[in-house]
């Protein structure tokens, strides 16, 4: 396993189901609030943007730095984290 | 445009009037001022002058005003086209997008926009072809440098030179698009690659032959026959985007997990086979002790029995003792 946060490894173990949006790496109290307000209350919906994006990491840390925020290291760290999620379970 | 500017400037009067003469311009009065007469040369043959002349410099000022035009045309134009436009422009530029929503069209369209960019930088450099494919590369790394001071993360997207330049492409927008959003400023001084690894693991291989050849002429519609863009992972060109070491499914996880453990797992063996060794040994050694235990319990016991005969049938056994003991003393004798 690669160096990946415990929050990572977390998400990444099992079917997302109802998790919050906060259960992402990347992703806490602050921006989770952000994403929170603009309509992204669980972790599915901003699953539903990264694959609208067809997967395409550029676009959706480019999405996710405009929509809450983030910083290039929290966007990337999200951007992984569905990224491996897809590959496990979609 | 210095060829133009000066050579009006440099007519006499006599040589203007007769230059509209003979482009058969109307002359001004003949009291008007040399200036009139400029201008209308200028008006009236410059136009003409723009066909007939092809020198590099009219081009380049040309095509960096025409650039400056299209670039605001495209801007004008791309909140104007349609979904399904926007999504031909992608597509021309190798660029497969998803459904253009609400959401994702702004993306879309910030990346057309990109595109275009790069595009006109690379008509720019028509001209000199060898010489300036490298120093566009070195000077696309001078620029990744800087960058990368701020940004500590691009240095590890950069192992090698081919990604090198994509990278720094990828870099230099994702730069140029920090700086307009300045509520994010401090983004751009914290990015880091914390996620070092992770970063390192997916390695964006967009534009490769584009960079690889960054002075090839473009076509007005972007459709190039030889400078197409790989299908990703057709006929073994590499893959956009590679993930080396993410797990392909719970199953795989499950594999490498179990497979850890039975590293430790003999270690295990053998301390167990140790310990069993030891018992073993201590059992032995113990043998001779044990008997003794043994042994002692049984002549307790037997001695217990003997006592309770005695003190269970005290009077009657004593007389039938002394009758079988007379009886047999009488046998005896």
């Amino acid at each position: 396993m690669s160096t990946t946060s415990q929050k990572h490894r977390d998400f990444v173990a099992e079917p997302m189901g109802d998790k919050p949006v906060t259960a992402l790496s990347g992703i806490g109290e602050v921006l989770g609030k952000k994403l929170e307000d603009q309509g992204f209350d669980k972790a599915f919906v901003v699953l539903g943007q990264f694959l609208l994006l067809r997967k395409d990491q550029e676009l959706f840390i480019e999405w996710l730095k405009d929509t809450s925020g983030a910083n290039s290291r929290q966007a990337v760290s999200c951007s992984q984290c569905l990224t491996e999620w897809c590959d496990a379970f979609l | 445009m210095p060829v133009f500017v000066e050579d009006p400037s440099q007519f006499s009067k006599q040589r203007l009037k007769l230059a509209l003469i003979s482009h058969n311009v109307e002359l001004p009065p003949e009291e008007s001022k040399k200036q009139v007469y400029m201008d209308l040369y200028m008006k009236h043959i410059w136009n003409q002058s723009n066909a007939d002349f092809s020198s590099d410099e009219e081009d380049q000022t040309q095509s960096s005003t025409e650039e400056e035009i299209r670039e605001e045309n495209n801007m004008m134009d791309l909140s104007l086209l349609t979904d399904d436009q926007l999504k031909k422009k992608l597509l021309q530029y190798g660029v497969k997008p998803g459904p253009i929503v609400a959401s994702t069209r702004a993306l879309y369209e910030r990346k057309l926009q990109r595109l275009e960019h790069s595009s006109q930088f690379k008509v720019n450099g028509t001209c000199t072809c060898d010489t300036a494919k490298y120093s566009d590369s070195e000077e696309e790394e001078e620029e990744e440098e800087e960058e990368n001071e701020e940004e500590s993360g691009s240095e590890e997207l950069r192992p090698e030179s081919v990604s090198h330049t994509e990278t720094s492409a990828t870099g230099s927008t994702i730069e140029n698009k920090l700086s307009p959003q300045s509520q994010l400023g401090e983004t751009a001084k914290t990015c880091n690659q914390t996620p070092v690894e992770n970063r390192v693991q997916w390695e964006p291989m967009t534009d490769i032959l584009m960079d690889l050849f960054p002075d090839a002429a473009t076509t007005p519609t972007g459709i190039m026959a030889t400078k197409r863009r790989p299908i990703k992972g057709a006929a073994g060109r590499p893959v956009q985007f590679k993930y080396p070491e993410t797990p392909l499914s719970p199953a795989t996880l499950e594999k490498r997990e179990i497979q850890r453990r039975l590293v430790p797992l003999w270690v295990q063996i053998i301390v167990f086979l140790l310990v069993t060794a030891l018992l073993y040994f201590i059992y032995i050694s113990m043998e001779d002790q044990l008997e003794n235990p043994f042994s002692a319990l049984l002549d307790s016991l037997s001695e217990e029995t003997v006592t309770e005969e005695v003190s269970l049938i005290p009077s009657c056994s004593q007389d039938v003792h002394t009758s079988e003991v007379a009886a047999q003393e009488q046998a005896v004798f």
